[in-house]
């Protein structure tokens, strides 16, 4: 069983302080949603929106069209896993995921008996009777999640379950995570600050910022034709170049930078004028070394840096005009020349790849 | 506030909700801050129950300031400016009560300075223990036991005899020493653990830089560690005032036949004096003064009320 | 160099002498109760003996104290221990202006007197008695139920605080887990809370259990007609005291010492445990070795105790203390005659020299009286006064000269004489003192410390 989610004007305010603005977004059922932004957004704020611990300030929250205004935690089809876990210390690792069907008064056997149905289903069989401070890190988010899978939710809820692994293990339960939930067929809904995270798992990506959500698509899409400023130097490594649009072209935009003119496309819906200050997004991977001697178009002049080597990629990391630190990504296909520092060579964009958005506050560094 | 008690509710759940609130009421209200009414009423009103029990309630049932008239000036009769046995006997409960807290500061600090930074692991914990142990004895028995050790015929005396120090035995109840250092007996464990509680959240890397920089150690103690009990300090001075000032079974039993405890006044009205009116009207004096000058304590040292009991 | 030994020198008398201070009384008035003297006292010792238990389980008054004492104590940890939960519970969800509002209140609880406390619970419910025209048989005026009433009050502050340090280390995310789960609100208390609780709990039971059975200044107004075990205490000490006070401070400090240490290696197993806790994998390393490091020196005093009782117990059986008392008081009274014998004859003297002074014609009138003067005179004065408070209570003391006795005892030489044989035969009521010693003296400190490393 699966519901969709449909937050309606979600805001909730703390004090003064608005943690989640104005928020409309719906969640498909069996969907495999990530909420992704930087710390202090409002990621978790908006889980506890949905699972019944936050009460929104306005607006309110659907399941299964199920308005659940004035419905606690408990009786929401909703299963949350925390950010820290909370796995119960004192209990065993089957005696956690029996918890839901306890309270439920489910007879002890058909208690254990569900609980080795589940460990089996996390990879953990037979680990029953551990207690919680005797698993390792990866055990811990598994029990967590079998705990959550337990209680047979519509919605499983996951505030960064992964964060406390090490990348090897966080590797490794991403693509479990994903299957688990191809084999339980309800909707995810995943918060994470963790780009990657979100890209490879999830059906669709919101990203967030200051309690704002920016963008929800795919996570190519989002990572392709990011629409705001934030969006595309959040997500993915970009390159941003400052200036003022010079002038609107059928498929194309030519802004004015510092670093030369460059062409770029606009994005879905673009409402740029001439004159406006925007940026262009140029990833690492968009920018390439100038064949043709005679090619000035959206051509920049750059100094090197530094060249690191990373199997299949080099990554040279250039000076451009007034000290603008510029990346570059080149696919080593053995022709790749090695660069002393200091060389002084051409840069070009390509038009297609690079995207000109309008102005506005990009994620920190 | 409405709005705290539906948050309230939707946290808690009714019966969880209705449990907290109704037993905190029935703590805070009606067996604590009620009744203290109730003693502040009474003592402003006629002994009718020994006058004449007929009256109470009647419209001759009205508020009287004779009870603190006679606290102060003793019976219309007295000849003397001042009822002097209440007033001296008030005074000197308060003196002693400060000097019995002084005693227990002085004499707690560097035991208390000891276990949190000089005595290690299990040896601290067995210290603690045994700092419990006598604390939990009976009040009664801590003063009988002073009153086998300090009697006339005590092993103190004994063994001052003995050693040839005295020829004569002293009479300690009577100096009232048997009393102070059984008041301050009695509550050391509860000047240590504040005064533990605070120093040992010292940083021990502070006193070390002060040692490096060739500060002496009653300096150090001075100028880093005592600053720092302060909260600590004040909260244990604040219990012991309070306690000693109000205890009775200590006066009772090792109290010199010539000094009176206040305490010792108060329930002489309640039990031979059958004056409830006026033993109140004492007590609620007794509360007033002792918690003035606890309030004092606090505003000169600077320590919030919350830091007490930690 | 030699500066900082001599201030460690310093240190560790004072602790020491801290220490002394803080067990010399309890140790003295548990060795006077197995003295045989009707009063409590260490010197002169007469016979090693455990009567005054007897004398005391025998003590119908203090018996009946007892029981209500207990009935009480029970009744409070019943009342207390709920009501300091939910004021814990309460002060974590009030809103920041008003905590501190309400801890104040709460704490003042304790800081009030106690005679306080019990003054104004006495009059409140004889006021609220006289409102609903109860009889004087009701609950209002029922001491027992007032005095849990009064203890109640102030106690459920101490639970409380107990609670408190508890929930400091509550992740109040588990509530909301289990909430998550499907649990209700009660399941969540039964099934997350308490359990976590449970040892705060315990602590808070004993406590508040100890705190009631020990209390006398707000029960002393409070019990009204009835009496407990601190009330009888206190008439008993005041007017002439008995050994069999001392017989029930060592039945008292044992089952506290006894109290104490369980509650320690219980709050002990419970740290190590969340110690193992907060480090996944060497669970079992954390325990063990904590536990060992306070094992110890725990069961060294639990076994030192132990030996203790057993052997007074021994001794008790297979030492006859009618004959030593026999024998005391033949001695006694081979003194008293010796003592008198002297007198008369001093007497005699003095009677001669007398007539001698009438029969030269001086002023007869005076000296006749200046023996009879001198007689009162030294009755009165205020060892004597003691001696005979004493010596009435003790028929076979009674004919005896205080003053003179006190000579003898304390001539070195008879002294010594005494201490020895005293000791000889009372070994194991010495033992506590010597097992302080052992403790607290720091080369014995060392090596223990020491041996726990290992
Ligand atoms: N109970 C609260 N009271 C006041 N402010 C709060 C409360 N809970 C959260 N906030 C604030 O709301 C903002 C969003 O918090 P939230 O926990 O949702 O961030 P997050 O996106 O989950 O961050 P992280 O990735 O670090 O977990 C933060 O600035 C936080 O300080
Ligand atoms: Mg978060």
């Amino acid at each position: 069983m699966s519901a969709d989610v449909t937050l309606e004007n979600i805001t909730v305010k703390f004090d003064d302080f608005t943690a989640v603005n104005n928020t409309d977004i719906t969640i498909k059922g069996g969907e495999f949603f990530s909420f992704l932004g930087p710390s202090g957004c409002g990621k978790t704020t908006l889980l506890r929106v949905i699972s019944g611990f936050q009460e929104p300030s306005q607006g309110r929250v659907l399941i299964g069209g199920n308005d659940m205004t004035g419905i606690g935690p408990n009786k929401r089809p909703t299963a949350l896993i925390f950010q820290n876990l909370a796995l119960f210390p004192l209990m065993t690792v089957w005696e956690n995921i029996a918890f839901s069907l306890e309270v439920k008064g489910v007879s002890k056997t058909k208690c254990r008996k569900r609980a080795e149905e589940l460990l089996e289903l996390v990879a953990m069989p037979g680990q029953g009777d551990k207690m919680v401070n005797e698993l390792s890190g990866g055990q811990r988010q598994r029990v967590a999640v079998a705990r959550a899978l337990a209680a047979e939710p519509e919605v499983l809820l996951l505030d960064e379950p992964l964060s406390a692994l090490d990348l090897k293990l966080r590797q490794h339960m991403r693509t479990e995570l994903r299957e688990i939930q191809q084999r339980a067929g309800i909707t995810f809904i995943y918060i994470t600050h963790d780009q990657g995270e979100a890209l490879t798992m999830s059906d669709r990506v919101a990203v967030m910022r200051e309690g704002v959500i920016e963008q929800v698509e795919e996570g190519t899409k989002v990572y392709d034709k990011p629409v705001t400023a934030f969006v595309a130097s959040f997500v993915g490594e970009n390159n941003a170049f400052h200036g003022t649009v010079s002038n609107i072209l059928a498929a194309k935009i030519v802004v004015s930078t510092d670093s030369g003119v460059l062409e770029a496309s606009p994005a879905e819906g673009s409402s740029l004028k001439v004159g406006d200050k925007a940026i262009v997004f140029a990833r690492p991977e968009a920018m390439s070394f100038v064949k043709r001697r005679n090619l000035v178009k959206n051509v920049i002049n750059t100094e090197v840096v530094h060249q690191e080597f990373e199997g299949h990629f080099w990554h040279l990391i250039l000076q451009g005009v007034n000290g603008l630190k510029i990346k570059m990504s080149q696919i080593n296909d053995g022709t790749t020349e090695v660069f002393e520092e200091g060389k002084k060579i051409k840069v070009q964009i390509d038009p297609k790849l690079a995207v000109v958005l309008p102005s506005g506050p990009l994620a920190a560094e | 506030m409405r709005l705290w008690l539906k948050k309230f509710f939707l946290r808690n759940g009714i019966v969880l909700s209705l449990y907290m609130l109704l037993v905190t009421f029935i703590w805070i209200v009606v067996m604590f801050v009620l009744p203290q009414i109730f003693m502040f009423d009474f003592s402003f009103r006629f002994n009718w129950t020994q006058i004449d029990p007929s009256k109470i309630g009647s419209p001759e049932d009205i508020y009287t300031l004779q009870h603190y008239k006679f606290l102060l000036f003793g019976s219309p009769n007295n000849p003397d400016p001042l009822n002097i046995v209440d007033v001296t006997v008030f005074g000197r409960t308060i003196l002693a009560a400060i000097f019995v807290t002084l005693f227990d500061v002085i004499l707690c600090y560097p035991v208390a300075y000891y276990l949190a930074h000089v005595a290690k692991g299990s040896i601290t914990r067995l210290m603690m223990l045994s700092l419990v142990v006598p604390f939990w004895i009976n009040e009664l028995l801590r003063a009988f036991a002073f009153r086998i050790l300090f009697g006339e015929e005590g092993t103190i005396n004994n063994i001052l005899l003995f050693l040839g120090v005295l020829n004569q035995p002293i009479d300690f109840v009577r100096e009232n020493i048997a009393l102070y250092t059984g008041l301050g007996y009695a509550y050391i464990l509860l000047m240590i653990f504040p005064i533990y509680n605070a120093v040992e959240s010292l940083d021990r890397n502070q006193i070390e830089a002060a040692r490096d920089l060739g500060s002496p150690w009653w300096r150090i103690h001075w100028r880093v560690v005592i600053p720092f009990a302060k909260p600590g300090i004040t909260s244990g001075c604040t219990m012991v005032f309070m306690l000693s000032a109000g205890a009775l079974a200590l006066p009772q039993i090792i109290g010199g036949p010539s000094s009176l405890w206040f305490t010792q006044i108060i329930y002489q009205w309640f039990n031979t004096g059958s004056n409830w009116p006026r033993g109140s009207a004492y007590a609620v004096s007794l509360m007033v003064i002792c918690v003035i000058l606890v309030l004092l304590i606090m505003k000169i040292f600077k320590v919030k009320f919350g830091e007490i009991g930690r | 160099m030699s500066s900082a030994k001599f201030l460690r020198l310093v240190t560790s008398s004072y602790i020491i002498l801290f220490f002394a201070y803080l067990f010399g009384p309890l140790i003295v008035m548990s060795i006077t109760a197995f003295n045989s003297a009707a009063f409590p006292r260490l010197s002169p010792w007469d016979c090693f003996s455990t009567e005054w238990f007897g004398v005391l389980v025998n003590d119908a008054r203090m018996m009946g104290g007892f029981k209500n004492s207990l009935i009480i104590g029970i009744s409070v940890v019943f009342v207390s221990v709920p009501m300091g939960l939910a004021g814990a519970l309460m002060l974590g969800q009030l809103s920041n202006r008003v905590r501190p509002v309400f801890y104040t209140v709460t704490i003042s609880t304790i800081l009030v007197p106690g005679v306080v406390l019990g003054i104004s619970t006495l009059i409140f419910w004889d006021r609220m008695g006289m409102m609903f025209n109860a009889g004087y048989d009701s609950i209002f005026y029922d001491g027992i139920v007032l005095t849990i009433i009064g203890q109640s009050t102030f106690i459920s502050a101490y639970t409380m605080l107990v609670f408190i340090s508890r929930l400091q280390r509550f992740d109040p995310v588990l509530e909301e887990a289990a909430l998550d789960l499907g649990a209700t609100n009660i399941q969540t208390f039964r099934k997350i809370l308490l359990p976590f609780l449970k040892p705060a709990i315990g602590s808070a039971a004993v406590l508040a259990f100890l705190a009631s059975f020990e209390n006398y200044n707000t029960t002393v107004f409070t019990i009204v007609s009835e009496s407990t075990l601190t009330t009888v205490l206190a008439s008993k000490v005041r007017y002439g005291i008995n050994p069999s006070i001392s017989a029930l401070a060592v039945i008292i400090i044992g089952l506290t010492i006894t109290a104490a240490l369980i509650h320690e290696v219980l709050k002990r197993r419970e740290q190590a445990r969340e110690i193992a806790l907060k480090k996944e994998g060497q669970v079992g390393n954390v325990k063990t070795l904590s536990r060992t490091a306070f094992r110890k020196p725990v069961t060294l005093m639990v076994l030192l105790i132990f030996v203790a009782g057993l052997s007074t117990v021994w001794m008790a059986r297979a030492y006859d203390v009618n004959q030593c008392k026999i024998e005391v008081s033949e001695e006694k009274r081979k003194k008293q005659e010796e003592l008198s014998k002297k007198r008369l004859l001093e007497m005699q003297k003095r009677l001669e020299s007398q007539e001698a002074a009438s029969a030269n014609g001086s002023d007869s009138k005076s000296s006749k009286t200046a023996p009879g003067t001198d007689q009162y005179g030294s009755i009165f004065a205020p060892t004597n006064l003691e001696g005979q408070v004493e010596s009435t209570e003790d028929q076979k003391e009674n004919s005896k000269t205080p003053k003179n006795q006190y000579q003898n005892i304390f001539a070195p030489t008879n002294l010594e004489g005494q201490v020895e044989s005293i000791e000889e035969k009372t070994e194991a009521s010495k033992t506590p003192k010597n097992q302080y010693q052992n403790i607290f003296a720091p080369v014995n400190l060392e090596g223990q410390v020491k041996s726990e490393k290992e």
